[in-house]
């Protein structure tokens, strides 16, 4: 094959062997270039179901495969990569290394919800979306997005004090972060830092340095955060069950 | 004088239009080539039917009971018309066995035939014991057998539907849908489903005809209640690998090709002409259409007519038609039959 038509196929597909001899003919090396088949060879059952039970995913079975999701779809508009109607197909016949293969863009849905108002079928494909996400990440297959720790953060900080205090959430984000340099590179919190800084009135301002120290509670916050809680393990413990994880780990 | 109406056919359409007549008591002689009545549902041996839901032993059962016990047709099983002659009002046609029986009009309710999944060898039919067709599987179920893969008895644990099987193929001549299989074959995935929750159902199609109202019970139903999937391909060939069947095309929807394994592959067969319809053509110098079914005359006025005057047509004999459709046309071929009949010749043709 011409070298340049190599570029057409996926990197992961092209195989040089080291040493290989077929019929007496030496076929190693550079020269000679195999291409793996792209054939669909098998489907996984088991993957449609373990979308459905995580939550959002439940009416993932009813998709026909239509489009009105992608084409309504505010990321696809700026990224064609973005394709709901495809991964939702891919889960449906369980093509488990194709939906891998774009786990770095699936979590980009912004919940817009112009998908779920398109679908003439009520998948709500945003949902659909955000299971999917999730099950990526319960599968190992992406790390924790920065948003994912921010989120985290800030749930558990409502669930400890039933309270928000933004000095502490962006506090605990760094520590979060690990790196304490890295959430200088999520542009949109640089934003949101600096919009609270020249925004915010002075006292507001002293206020929050203040929460820092003296944490501020909700009175009569612990029933509900017990409940909370063992709401969360509770659900967790059914995803990682429904996924056939061990019950451990999580959040 | 009154004649009676000679029905050639004792399926759906031919048990409706006798049973039509007979409400109105005129008489009929039915003839059916096979030793008992009831057509294709019958004699193939269909479970439940699209879209009631009632099996067919139990529906068209009903209808042959009605037809059997009703003193205004004559049924003669196991019979055939050799020849057939006069005119509007005094037809005169030899049977089979040699009898004579005289008619003031005709219909003619002969069906199709199976499409014979032998003609489409790259599907493996004949080939391998487990690809099997949509009236062996409606066997299956309507014996109480389950469904089980004929080469070892297993209980398959993914089964694929090919739809339009002989239908809306132009390799093999036949340009039309067969109108009923994506129905047909959406409630055997159902059925298939309820029967064996362990079994997959994946059904490959080019399109879904799941016309009109059956697109929610059917369409719908065997995805969101059943999980029944659907796979935009036109499977290539099938082979195996020696242990499982291999279903080879391309998924069209993600544009790769497939060669995915599976324990039983089902022919969703089409409704062919039936093979008499040239003798038939012959005898009741009707003509055919460019398909090979039974020519109707026009589509708006007596809908029944055929190229022969006083000879009429109903059901799966002039197309693809459902059983509510075939029975329908029964009554409405027993309307413009029964002009003739009583009549005679003059009043009628006029
Ligand atoms: C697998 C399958 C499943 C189906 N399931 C459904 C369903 O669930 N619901 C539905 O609505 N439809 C269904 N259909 C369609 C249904 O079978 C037809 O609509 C129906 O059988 C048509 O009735 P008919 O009376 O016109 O013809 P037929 O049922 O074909 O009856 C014709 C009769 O005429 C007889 N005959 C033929 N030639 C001669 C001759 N030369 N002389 C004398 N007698 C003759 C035959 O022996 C037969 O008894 C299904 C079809 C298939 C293939
Ligand atoms: S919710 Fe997500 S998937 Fe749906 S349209 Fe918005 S960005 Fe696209
Ligand atoms: S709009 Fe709904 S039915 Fe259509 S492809 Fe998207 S999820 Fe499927
Ligand atoms: S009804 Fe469906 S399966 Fe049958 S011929 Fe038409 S499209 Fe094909």
């Amino acid at each position: 094959m011409p070298i340049h038509e190599k570029s057409l196929i996926r990197p992961e597909n092209l195989r040089e062997q080291d040493e290989l001899v077929i019929d007496g003919v030496d076929v190693s090396g550079h020269w000679s270039t195999f291409i793996e088949t792209r054939a669909v060879t098998d489907y996984n059952e088991a993957m449609q179901d373990e979308i459905a039970a995580l939550a959002g995913g439940e009416n993932i079975h009813r998709c026909w495969q239509c489009g009105s999701c992608t084409n309504a779809c505010t990321v696809h508009a700026v990224n064609p990569d973005f394709n709901p109607r495809y991964w939702i197909y891919l889960i449906r016949l369980g093509m488990e290394d194709e939906l891998v293969r774009d786990k770095d863009i699936i979590w980009q849905c912004v919940s817009c919800n112009k998908c779920t108002d398109a679908c003439p079928r009520d998948v709500v494909p945003e949902a659909v979306m955000k299971a999917t996400a999730h099950w990526l990440e319960l599968k190992g297959h992406v790390d924790k997005k920065p948003s994912t720790h921010f989120d985290e953060g800030f749930s558990a900080q409502v669930i400890e004090t039933g309270k928000i205090e933004d000095g502490l959430v962006v506090r605990d984000f760094f520590k979060r972060m690990g790196d304490p340099f890295r959430p200088f590179k999520e542009p949109y919190l640089v934003a949101m830092i600096t919009g609270i800084a020249k925004r915010a009135p002075i006292g507001y301002l002293l206020k929050m340095g203040l929460a820092l120290v003296v944490r501020p509670r909700t009175r009569g916050w612990a029933p509900a955060r017990k409940g909370i809680e063992e709401y969360i393990r509770e659900v967790d413990a059914k995803d990682r069950k429904a996924l056939g994880l061990p019950a451990e780990g999580g959040h | 004088m009154s004649q009676p109406v000679l029905i050639v056919g004792g399926g759906p359409a031919g048990l409706s239009a006798a049973q039509a007549l007979a409400a109105v008591n005129q008489k009929s002689v039915l003839i059916e080539k096979e030793d008992r009545l009831g057509g294709a549902p019958i004699l193939s041996g269909y479970a439940k039917l699209v879209p009631s839901h009632e099996w067919a032993s139990d529906a068209i059962g009903g209808m042959v009971a009605r037809v059997e016990g009703n003193p205004h047709i004559e049924v003669r099983t196991g019979a055939t018309v050799k020849a057939f002659s006069g005119g509007p009002g005094d037809f005169v046609a030899t049977l089979s066995d040699g009898s004579k029986v005289e008619a003031g009009s005709a219909i003619l309710a002969t069906g199709f035939t199976h499409f014979d999944s032998v003609n489409k060898p790259e599907w493996g039919f004949g080939t391998y014991p487990d690809v099997v067709t949509t009236t062996q599987v409606e066997q299956m179920i309507s014996s109480g057998g389950g469904i089980k893969c004929p080469s070892d008895g297993r209980v398959p644990d993914r089964v694929a539907i090919l739809l339009c099987v002989g239908s809306r193929d132009r390799q093999i001549g036949r340009e039309w849908c067969s109108k009923i299989c994506c129905t047909v074959s959406a409630n055997i995935a159902m059925e298939i489903r309820e029967m064996s929750p362990e079994t997959n159902v994946y059904i490959y199609y080019m399109d879904i005809r799941t016309f009109g109202l059956y697109e929610g019970e059917y369409y719908w139903g065997s995805q969101e209640n059943h999980k029944v999937k659907y796979v935009k391909a036109r499977i290539a060939e099938v082979t195996s690998d020696g242990k499982r069947l291999l279903v080879k095309g391309e998924d069209t929807l993600v544009k790769r090709p497939i060669s995915i394994p599976f324990d039983m592959v089902v022919h969703a067969v089409g409704m062919d002409p039936n093979v008499d319809n040239m003798t038939l053509s012959a005898i009741f110098d009707v003509e055919l259409n460019r398909w090979g079914y039974v020519g109707r005359q026009n589509a708006y006025a007596t809908l029944a007519e055929t190229s022969r005057p006083g000879v009429f047509v109903a059901g799966a004999a002039s197309g693809p038609e459902t059983i509510d459709d075939s029975i329908a046309q029964g009554h409405a071929a027993a309307m413009a039959a029964m002009g003739f009949a009583m009549s005679g010749v003059k009043d009628a043709a006029e």
